[in-house]
């Protein structure tokens, strides 16, 4: 394709190269698992389109399953693995050197509805007697129908009575139309024997910092404005869902609201003695439609209660143990909006950072959470089935590693808004835009999970927001529909059947009152062989991996071993497939063999270490740092695969049907390779890590492209910084804009709204170089090209 | 002499009114020289005095009064109490013998001054109310207080804490929505952490007491005041609207428990409020309580429904077990508001107890009044309640704020001591006696509040050591300076000065100055204030022994020979007034609880000479068809009649109690038969007479009708003389009177034992 905004000199035609785009082969999804293609990784221009390729179909006949129907087995969007086939045997898995390991994302929306599972509805869940796997799809009948073969243990085990009969109209029913045995995702409504208690309501705690430099910021007044407008989308169907505000400076702001009164009361607890105490045994929970006014009013009002403030204390840690102790005998969520140090009682916080230390080896201390009272509060709110969400909106230091710590450990999230001021409209529509989301997320309360494999195989290493309470029961006082979850498996005994499964249950209470069971099983054939091994590698599944086992290095350990230890892995790879797997000539001088299914594995790698959470540097303060581990640890693989290796268009010479919407909507641009070779110092590109969105116009840019995509008549009158793109009338900025939407909503499973930057190629030096920071393939100051890497690594690698 | 004048126009009224002109003939009259003086006498006569008055060089710093020797023409004064020399002020000049100031005059030997320099703030009321209740009483004590904001003048301060498990202090100040602070129950809070936990600034110590004559200091931080105490004015619809809204106390209260009150909290956090905000400045601190402590500093009795609240008898045998712990807590409160110039009011609404034994010192220590009633339903607390703020003949509240008294006396009188409910002010002037009655070792005290009832007791000795030759214009003086805040905002001092002549110790004329009433009430303020620490039975022998000693000294008989023993008239009902002393809630605790007690003899601490001796000895009055407007019959069994209506008026109680045979008719209605109009007539004088006595009274009585045989005329058995017991009843034939079933021993026996006694060879 022709650019219409070509370059401003005639001559410069000669420099359009690598944006030769080959596209995905569409046959190479169809390709059988077990041949295996090598290439060398040298002779490669990395294939970033893979990276939004399907992964691998799973090599399992159908026939194993019940129904034979194609939903029999797990879509990867839930539960994809490092392997496709599983090794038969222990040894072979340590031979490969391979991580073997789950990635699970029991949810793909923050509405059910926007991505449905089938629910089994008449309560009636047949569990293996033996291993209590749930019955799925790869379940055997045996007898007659009267038994199964529990496809984990292989024990025969009876079916349910009325298996076959609805109790709801009382007729006979067709078994193999149960949902159970044709998806591989399934809600079971729970009987009565799953329930400890009645189900309890949903419940929000939003724990308010108003201390001064909260209110100055306008953070109060956008958190308490958005949660005003969205008490509609709160979920809410059984009238159930309770709310609470508690303020906090120095002292603890409770509100009450007697039903139906117009008006709340405020009470100021100051007496923050250990353990701090509630104000009144009742109207501080606040049904939200019976206190629905009063609600309303205090809104409305909040902010103006506090807008004459001085008070520069923050006494977190007393407001959170209070606000457990409001809920501990329910449950529930604390939302904590918080834009100071927590510096009074317990749980108070130094203000430790110290820029010298950044990009030493004392760096890593700060990215570990520097109070005990975080961690051991955050297992006492795990007790109570209550989940800790930070809001954090730092003007300096917020310690993030230590507040994370609550959210990390009671299934919470961390969102975190780097210098925010609501007087940036940007950064107030951010927040009031994300904030809405999360409150409109539906939420599973009192959730357990138990992710099984067949025998033989044992969960060995959870990673992800939750408590691990015992080996394989993870906690989760609420169940976020917007987090990913890790899970590596060893092999204990051989494994002799020709499949095996995993199978992850979610025993959980849905917001609108529900006790279900959400199970997802995945079954994968089952290897002996170290080329089906690797030929069913998923090398994005592997990267999850890596990422998650970075992280835990980086929040334990140091950064230095968290590098190390994706590299190590790499290299361990790339040796066992030269010593075992590699094509014994390949004309290649020295070749750096991998199989076609990982051949983006050392650039994700390389990605990895550059990323801004174990990226070598001195310049990332200790909570963008903390943050970008925070992400790391939560994100779904489609999200991560950006976040670590962040997608580039060009714009000023995309194809014209870029922009457009097509059958499946907006047509996406082709991704560019992440180095700045590619880049036109007269185009127009635009950068997606997810959270941020970058649009980059070079500095030699002819008008026509600053008036089309800016409106404005020479990139000298943009301002670069964060950025709205203004509606124009023109193809190009409604192309523009059309993108920029498609990117937003490709994923319904996130809250996040990404910051819109304007870099100028000729702008601010800082900037700039935050921007090109994402060109991993490039060389930076402390860390190697791509193509140094791969010179690194064949370094490395021992025959 | 008449009392009665002087009492009017002076407030005043002495047990002498001739001084014994020796210390050992003072001693030798047993009675001691006593003044039961009434500093807000009210007085709307007296023209306004607007100019600072004239004192004596220090130390006497006595005031310019009639009784001081003037020169008009070299323009000096002669200060009787000092016998210094002073110059008249430069204003003086133009004081000539017919053109005398108005401190000169001899009516003018009570004087009000009205000081230039106004306080810093009004009066503040702060309501601590318990809301341990049921709706009921709390809505009913809720519409008390909102209709005491009508009452109260507008400039006034009024602050709220309201108290049950938590303790709550409303920020009046705030308009967005209804704020409080709140503390816990259960902590015994510093001073200062109620202070920062408030945002107050934080109170320096002990703040230095104001004496008479000085300025008060500067109040402190009269902008931080506002948040939480506000002018009515200001606040009064914040404050109705958080009345309105507030709720019983909704802590779960187990079947078996009683509900958790911290009123010890309460009133600490309250106490440490006013210290930051109003230091120093008129308050009074007004307590609601629905029941008794159960909760952290000062709980009285614990949450536990199975352990009963102490009774006198548990105290006598030291089983009460927190009783000392929250005796010791209360106290050092006590100190603190009376520092600070606070009063602080109790109003129980409560069928049991609410701990007022312990927290009497509150009161007792800063003159705050203490009520006790059933429920905030009754009249009895509604119309006490409102009575705090009736207003004078000015239209001002009839109260007084942050007041201090000192006496300055002649050389020959010093002073012994004060009984009443105030605190000492701890200055060892000169004329300090030795020995000490009540609160001694001071010439001032000092008394939070102050009403026009609030009467001390004022105890003096001799001083003269040897008898110099009388001389007939030999007097002694005392001159009582009261400076106080008054309603209108301004400062007071009310000076007073008497003067009594000394005589020769059994001289006639020391017998004939004797006030037979003020002597008892003065005997009964002093056994009272014995029976708080001694034991009851050392108390009863102590006024046997000293009434004896009376007769022995006053009466005139032979020895060994009872029946020649008479008394003179100025004497003659003082033993009556001791045996009905001995028979009086204030001795007899244990037809009481702890708290009637504590009650009883608070209220003998602040009612006059009249009323204080009601207390000791009821009237009674008969309505018959011989008197039916009611005759005053002997308190005695004799008066019981069937075809009588009795009316009881003991102070604390009014009794109309029938007789049976007027019970039989009203029963049968004849009343309601026009042919016996009289009999309803006679029905109703009682009761007419009794609603004349509630008009002037403080607390409500309360008020019981029954008939002869029914359970309540307990309250009249038990004060009556029981001249005919089921003892003495006549063998032939039914008793004569009603019988008093006692073991207490009649009048007459009382008396003739006195008689033996007094007769008898020493
Ligand atoms: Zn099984
Ligand atoms: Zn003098």
């Amino acid at each position: 394709t022709l650019s219409p905004y070509p370059e401003a000199a005639p001559n410069a035609l000669a420099t359009q190269m690598g944006n030769v785009n080959l596209g995905p082969d569409p046959n190479a999804a169809m390709m059988p698992t077990t041949e295996l293609v090598s290439i060398d990784l040298y002779n490669q221009t990395p294939e970033i389109s893979d990276l939004y390729a399907p992964p691998l179909p799973i090599n399992l006949p159908l026939t194993y399953s019940a129904t034979q129907a194609e939903t029999s087995n797990c879509p990867p969007k839930y539960m994809r693995t490092t392997l496709k086939a599983i090794p038969n045997t222990n040894s072979l898995l340590k031979k490969s050197k391979l991580p073997f390991a789950i990635v699970l994302r029991p949810y793909t929306s923050l509405l059910e509805e926007d991505d449905p599972v089938p629910v089994v509805s008449d309560t009636i869940i047949s569990r293996c007697r033996r291993c209590r796997m749930y019955i799925n799809p790869f379940s055997i009948f045996v007898d007659n129908g009267h038994r199964y073969r529990c496809n984990s243990c292989g024990i025969v085990n009876e079916v349910p009575q009325s298996y076959d009969w609805d109790s709801f109209r009382n007729v006979q029913r067709d078994r193999w139309q149960r949902p159970e045995l044709n998806y591989a995702v399934v809600d079971f409504l729970a009987p009565q024997e799953y329930m400890v208690r009645p189900p309890q309501p949903l419940i929000y705690v939003f724990l308010i910092d108003v201390s001064f430099i909260s209110i100055s910021s306008g953070m109060v007044a956008t958190a308490t404005r958005t949660i005003l407008e969205s008490l509609d989308r709160i979920p809410n169907k059984e009238g159930r869902t309770q709310v609470a505000f508690i303020g906090v400076d120095s002292s603890l702001h409770f509100f009450s609201i007697a039903p139906g009164a117009e008006e709340a009361s405020q009470m100021v607890v100051s007496d923050l003695d250990d353990p701090p105490f509630l104000p009144r045994n009742q109207d501080l929970l606040l049904n939200l439609r019976e206190c629905r006014q009063g609600i309303e009013n205090l809104l409305t009002k909040f902010n103006s209660m506090f807008a004459s403030t001085r008070d520069s204390s923050n006494a977190l840690g007393p407001a959170l143990k209070a606000a457990q102790h409001l809920i501990e005998n329910i449950g529930g969520k604390i939302c904590c909006f918080v834009s100071s140090l927590p510096n009074v009682g317990s749980g108070k916080l130094s203000l430790r950072e110290d820029p010298k230390l950044l990009g030493t080896n004392r760096e890593s201390n700060l990215l570990h959470h520097q109070d005990a009272f975080y961690k051991s509060f955050a297992v006492e709110c795990s007790t109570n089935q209550v989940s800790v969400d930070m809001f954090l909106f730092s003007s300096q230091y917020q310690d993030v590693a230590t507040l994370s710590c609550l959210p990390r450990y009671t299934a919470g999230k961390t969102q975190f808004y780097y210098r925010w001021n609501a007087s940036r409209s940007e950064d107030a529509l951010k927040f009031a835009s994300e904030l809405s989301d999360y409150l409109s997320s539906e939420v599973a309360l009192e959730a357990v999970m138990r992710v099984r494999g067949s025998s033989g195989i044992r969960m060995s290493s959870f990673y992800g927001n939750f408590f691990n309470r015992s080996s394989d029961l993870c906690a989760f006082p609420s169940f976020p529909r917007d987090q990913c979850y890790v899970i590596e498996a060893v092999i204990e005994d051989t494994i002799t059947k020709p499949f095996a499964s995993f199978q992850a249950a979610i025993l959980h209470t849905t917001s609108s009152g529900e006790r279900r069971i959400r199970v997802v099983t995945l079954s994968l054939p089952v290897t002996n062989s170290l080329t089906e091994l690797y030929a069913s590698a998923d090398q994005l599944a592997m990267m999850h991996v890596l990422t998650m086992r970075a992280t835990e290095k980086a929040l334990s350990s140091n950064l230095s071993d968290a590098r190390d230890g994706i590299t190590n892995k790499l290299i361990e790879i790339l040796e066992v497939y030269k010593k075992n797997l590699a094509g014994q000539n390949t004309g290649a001088a020295l070749p750096l063999q991998i199989c076609t299914n990982l051949k983006l594995l050392p650039l994700l790698c390389l990605s990895l270490m550059k990323h801004t959470g174990f990226r070598k540097s001195s310049h990332i303060p200790s909570d963008l740092r903390s943050i970008a581990l925070c992400n790391l640890s939560t994100l779904p693989t489609s999200l991560l695969t950006r976040y670590v290796y962040p997608t580039l268009y060009s714009l000023h010479d995309m194809p014209l049907e870029a922009g457009t919407v097509a059958e499946d909507g907006v047509i996406l641009p082709p991704a560019l390779n992440l180095t700045s070779a590619i880049m036109q110092t007269f185009g127009l590109y635009l950068l997606d890590t997810h959270f941020q969105q970058f649009l980059y116009i070079g500095k030699d840019a002819v008008p026509q492209l600053a008036m089309d995509a800016f409106g404005v008549s020479s990139i000298a009158e943009l301002k670069a910084g964060r950025f709205t793109l203004p509606i124009l009338d023109n193809p190009l900025n409604t192309r523009m804009h059309a993108i920029l939407g498609k990117l937003r909503s490709l994923d319904k499973g996130t809250i996040v709204q990404p910051s819109l930057y304007l870099v100028r190629g000729d702008g601010d030096p800082q900037l700039r170089s935050w921007f090109f920071s994402h060109f991993v393939e490039d060389r930076s100051d402390t860390a190697p090209s791509y193509l140094q890497f791969l010179q690194l690594l064949k370094e490395k690698v021992r025959d | 002499m008449n009392f009665e004048e002087i009492e009017e126009r002076d407030g005043i009224r002495f047990t002498w009114n001739a001084f014994p002109s020796t210390r050992i003939e003072s001693s030798r009259t047993i009675v001691p020289i006593s003044a039961l003086y009434k500093p807000l006498n009210p007085r709307p006569d007296l023209p306004p005095v607007l100019y600072e008055p004239v004192t004596c060089k220090a130390p006497c710093k006595a005031i310019l009064n009639p009784f001081c020797h003037l020169d008009t023409r070299a323009k000096f004064w002669i200060c009787p109490f000092c016998l210094q020399r002073n110059m008249l002020p430069p204003q003086y000049k133009d004081v000539s013998s017919t053109s005398l100031p108005l401190e000169l005059l001899p009516e003018f030997s009570t004087i009000e001054y009205t000081l230039p320099r106004p306080p810093q703030l009004p009066p503040v009321f702060l309501f601590v109310v318990d809301l341990c209740q049921d709706q009921e009483n709390l809505q009913s004590l809720k519409d008390s207080l909102i209709i005491s904001l009508s009452l109260l003048p507008p400039e006034c301060l009024v602050g709220l804490i309201t108290f049950g498990t938590m303790v709550d202090v409303y920020e009046l100040g705030y308009t967005e929505c209804s704020k409080s602070y709140v503390f816990r129950g259960s902590k015994d809070y510093s001073s200062k952490q109620v202070q920062e936990m408030l945002g107050l600034p934080v109170s320096s110590a002990a703040a230095a007491a104001p004496i008479a004559l000085q300025q008060a200091r500067a109040v402190s931080g009269g902008m931080t005041a506002s948040r939480f105490l506000l002018p009515i004015q200001q606040c009064e619809f914040q404050l109705t609207s958080i009345l309105e809204q507030l709720q019983p106390d909704s802590w779960p209260v187990a079947n078996d428990k009683r509900p958790q009150r911290c009123t010890g909290t309460a009133l600490n956090i309250a106490v440490s409020m006013m210290e930051s905000s109003c230091n120093n400045s008129g308050g009074r601190i007004m307590v609601f309580a629905g029941g008794p402590s159960t909760v952290g500093p000062g709980m009285v009795v614990s949450t536990e429904l199975r352990e009963p609240i102490r009774s006198h008898h548990d105290v006598e045998r030291d089983q009460a077990k927190h009783m000392k712990k929250a005796l010791r807590f209360y106290e050092n409160l006590s100190k603190r508001v009376s520092a600070s110039g606070h009063a602080v009011d109790i109003l129980a609404g409560c069928l049991d107890q609410i701990g007022m034994m312990e927290m009497r010192s509150l009161s007792a220590s800063t003159g705050g009044y203490l009520v006790l009633s059933d429920s905030f339903t009754t009249s009895i607390f509604k119309q006490s309640f409102q009575r705090i703020f009736s207003r004078d003949a000015f239209g001002h509240l009839a109260l007084g704020f942050n007041a201090s008294m000192e006496v300055v006396t002649s050389k020959e009188l010093k002073i012994s001591g004060l009984i009443g409910n105030a605190v000492s002010l701890n200055k060892k002037a000169q004329n300090v006696g030795d020995t000490e009655i009540g609160i001694g070792n001071t010439n001032s005290w000092k008394m939070c509040g102050l009403s026009p009832k609030s009467t001390y007791a004022l105890y003096f000795e001799v001083a003269t050591q040897t008898a110099a030759a009388p001389q007939s214009n030999d007097k002694g003086l005392i001159q009582f300076l009261t400076l106080y805040q008054h309603s209108s905002n301004t400062f007071r001092l009310r000076v007073t000065t008497s003067a009594r002549a000394f005589a020769d110790g059994g001289s006639p004329l020391i017998i004939n100055s004797f006030d037979q009433e003020t002597a008892a009430v003065a005997m009964a303020r002093i056994a009272a204030f014995k029976a708080e620490v001694d034991d009851g039975p050392d108390v009863l022998r102590w006024t046997d022994r000293m009434l004896i000693k009376l007769c022995q000294k006053f009466a005139e008989y032979r020895k060994d020979d009872p029946a020649s023993f008479r008394l003179s008239s100025q004497f003659t009902l003082y033993p009556q007034f001791m045996y009905y002393l001995r028979r009086s809630p204030f001795l007899q605790i244990f037809n009481n609880s702890p708290d009637e007690t504590a009650f009883y003899r608070h209220m003998l601490n602040i009612e006059d000479v009249n009323n204080a001796l009601i207390m000791i000895q009821p009237t009674l009055l008969s309505f018959s068809f011989e008197h039916p407007d009611g005759k005053p019959v002997l308190l005695d069994a004799v008066s019981i009649k069937s075809d009588a209506i009795l009316l009881l008026d003991t102070f604390f109680h009014i009794l109309i109690f029938h007789g049976d045979t007027i019970a039989q008719w009203r029963n049968a209605g004849y009343h309601e038969k026009p042919e016996y109009a009289n009999l309803k007539e006679l029905l109703q004088a009682p009761r007419v007479e009794a609603a004349e006595l509630l008009v002037d009274r403080f607390p409500i009585p309360r008020f019981i009708v029954c008939d002869q045989g029914g359970s309540q005329g307990r309250f009249l058995l038990s004060r009556i003389n029981p001249s005919e017991t089921h003892n003495s009843a006549t063998i032939y034939g039914a008793p004569s009177a009603h019988a008093v079933l006692t073991d207490d021993v009649s009048l007459q026996v009382f008396m003739s034992h006195l008689k033996k006694l007094a007769v008898a060879v020493s």
